[in-house]
């Protein structure tokens, strides 16, 4: 249906500063389910909002099915979009919701009417068509937002946090709504998110921004098990990557006085492993990492430890009855092949041999 | 236990009168105005529906036989239902302008960025910074060079040029409150910002729309000088240029004076009465949810 490409696009707002948006390329493909991530002032929206339409862009290309969109206006790009506001019109019907954007194409009242009934019953919207927005739960107005989508049958999804104003349980099943819907639709969809969690579980590939830039893209478990640098390490996953400074001497990374990584680097570098990759184990010469119990956190399934180094604190995650005790010596082991290396100048990761331990 | 409600029982009992002795001022007050506000407006009611000769003999008697018929000379022989035609046209004719035309300029006001904004802005709340007694020379000397003077079209324009700031000022503040996904919803469902105005703007701005609807009906149809100023024949005049008829250079006919005016305020208080309370939502209104 539709494959949207940005090319080197870049947005300076009038308020002037840094740009908003920096430099930014990367090709959705036909179908395909594409995750903005980053915290929030990234610049996400701000993407998100150059392909819709509803800002100019500064620099770039922007292109829907190799057509250049730079100069369309929204209203004929026939792309849809779902606000964190949802932005339904309040003086209107679910149904005259729904319809708005039909009745613009389509004068066939009774083909629009068919539609719009179509699509409610989908999404159990029927019930509710008679009512005015103001008179529905955050949950049923997220849904119209949905439906008012999905309705113009357009070529691009474009979402902006559409969950974050659902509650908790709301969220989860309308997450895997959303994904039931990408597959049947098999539309191309663009979704912006500072949550993680909908990111990995929802999206084909993830694009990751930080201050206006790609940071990186990829599929999710590429994104999660190689960030491509240490601001990625450092924002996926909860708890995040643990990073601890260490310097490399042109054959091995010493951490802690210790070698536990062969490397061609020289310099400071930034070691990098995940809670789930290290392992509390007795033997200490066999330990990456040592230190002192400063915290247990039990989440059921699971339990937190962190680990005192001195200079840092390293999170361990750990069983739900973990053998280690409060304020007890605990030494770490680290899964070689879980090994993250990145330069401390620039952040960027830095290439392991394939068997890095010593 | 028993000794603090004690306590509280004795302390209360003051606060109670107090309270009491507040309202009571309260509603005193609210008397008093509403004997200050609406007084006038019974006295002329009642000397309304009496002769000259009697209003003359006593001011304040009860109007006794009541004179109805009064108000019939006034509409078939003083040319009243000419007068009632002309403020009935020329307001309707200025308010529809006006909210068209001041909901264009508001909406833009609120939602667009162009190149001299704020002096477009300053030039047109500039004029209401003038008493109308200061403009209404210079008015009369170019609606005299462009041939609309005594003219009811040239009325209307004026009368749309005196309330449009005000209009304009209400529903830009409206119009800005609504949010901006909802146009940005809009475009994206293929709509071009003309469409927007008239689907989105105006229905959801409608409580403030009203508000400028009643409020500018309410003062045009009262308005006095500029019509005084604009219009001399008697077959243009407006309502409240009704009561020239019946005052002479010796004699001023209070009688008929009181009917005119009560004719001439019966729409305005029957608007009032049934749209206070959408005019008071409209004024109060919270954000648009
Ligand atoms: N209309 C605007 N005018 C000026 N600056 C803006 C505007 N919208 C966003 N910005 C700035 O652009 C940057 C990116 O914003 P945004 O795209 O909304 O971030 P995100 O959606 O990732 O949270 C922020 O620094 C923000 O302050
Ligand atoms: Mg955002």
């Amino acid at each position: 249906m539709a494959v949207v490409t940005l090319q080197n696009i870049v947005k300076h707002y009038e308020s002037g500063g840094a740009p908003a948006v920096d430099d930014v390329s990367f090709t959705v493909e036909d179908g395909e389910f594409m995750v903005l991530l980053g915290p929030s002032g990234c610049g996400k929206s701000t993407t998100l909002r150059m392909v819709a339409g509803l800002e100019s862009i500064t620099s770039g290309r922007l292109a829907i099915d190799h057509q250049l969109m730079n100069a369309v206006p929204a209203k004929n790009r026939d792309i849809a979009m779902v606000f964190q506001s949802y932005a339904l019109y309040p003086h209107m019907s679910v149904r005259d919701n729904l319809g708005f954007g039909l009745k613009r194409r389509h004068t066939n009242r009774r083909l629009v009417r068919q539609r719009v009934e179509e699509v409610a019953a989908s999404i159990g919207l029927t019930a509710y068509l008679d009512r005015k927005p103001h008179a529905l739960s955050g949950g049923q107005r997220q849904r119209v937002a949905l439906g008012r989508a999905i309705v113009r049958d357009p070529k691009v999804f474009l979402f902006d946090e559409p969950l974050s104003n659902l509650d908790a349980a709301l969220r989860v099943s309308t997450r895997a709504e959303l994904v039931r819907l990408h597959r049947e639709l098999s539309a191309t969809m663009i979704y912006v998110t500072h949550d993680q969690v909908e990111a990995m579980t929802m999206g084909d590939r993830v694009c990751i921004m930080e201050h206006g830039r790609v940071a990186q893209i990829g599929t999710p478990m590429e994104v999660y098990l190689n960030p491509a640098n240490a601001f990625v390490a450092a924002f996926l996953g909860n708890p995040p990557m643990n990073l601890m400074p260490a310097t490399a001497d042109g054959g091995a990374v010493l951490l802690g006085g210790r070698r536990v990584a062969a490397v061609a680097a020289e310099g400071d570098v930034l070691f990098g492993i995940r809670p789930e990759d290290l392992t509390p184990t007795d033997d200490a010469r066999a330990a990456v990492i040592s230190g002192r119990v400063a915290s247990l956190e039990p989440l059921g399934a699971e339990t937190l430890i962190h680990v005192d180094r001195g200079d840092s604190t390293v999170i361990v995650r750990g069983p739900r009855v973990p053998s280690a005790r409060l304020d007890e010596p605990i030494h770490l082991r680290a899964d070689p092949g879980m090994i993250r290396l990145f330069d401390a100048a620039t952040g960027e990761a830095i290439r392991l041999p394939e068997e890095a331990m010593t | 236990m028993a000794f603090a409600s004690d306590r509280t029982a004795v302390a209360s009992r003051p606060r109670i009168s107090t309270a009491a002795l507040r309202s009571a001022a309260l509603i005193l007050f609210i008397a008093l105005y509403t004997a200050f506000a609406a007084g006038p407006f019974v006295w002329v009611a009642s000397m309304s529906l009496r002769t000259t000769t009697e209003i003359n003999a006593d001011h304040y008697a009860f109007p006794w036989p009541m004179h109805f018929e009064k108000f019939a000379v006034a509409w078939t022989e003083s040319n009243y239902d000419t007068y009632f035609f002309n403020s009935a046209a020329v307001v309707l004719a200025a308010v529809a302008i006006l909210t068209v035309v001041g909901g264009m300029a508001a909406h833009c006001f609120a939602r667009y960025r162009f190149p001299l904004k704020g002096v477009v802005y300053f030039l047109i709340f500039s004029t209401i910074i003038f008493p109308p007694q200061v403009t209404v020379i210079g008015l009369f000397q170019l609606m005299v060079d462009y041939g609309l003077y005594n003219s009811r079209i040239g009325l209307v324009l004026v009368y749309v040029a005196i309330q449009l700031p005000i209009t304009i000022y209400i529903l830009e503040a409206f119009f800005a409150r609504i949010p901006g996904d909802l146009f940005d919803a809009a475009r994206i469902d293929g709509y071009s910002e003309w469409a927007i105005f008239w689907k989105i703007s105006l229905p959801v701005a409608l409580p403030a729309i009203s508000t400028t609807i009643i409020l500018n009906t309410i003062l045009l149809w009262n308005e006095f000088l500029y019509a005084v100023v604009l219009i001399t024949d008697d077959d243009k005049r407006t309502l409240p240029l009704g009561v020239l008829r019946f005052m002479g250079d010796q004699l001023e006919d209070v009688g008929m004076i009181a009917t005119g005016l009560m004719i001439a305020i019966v729409p305005v208080v029957l608007i009032y009465v049934f749209f206070s309370e959408r005019l008071i939502q409209g004024m109060t209104a919270g954000a648009v949810k």
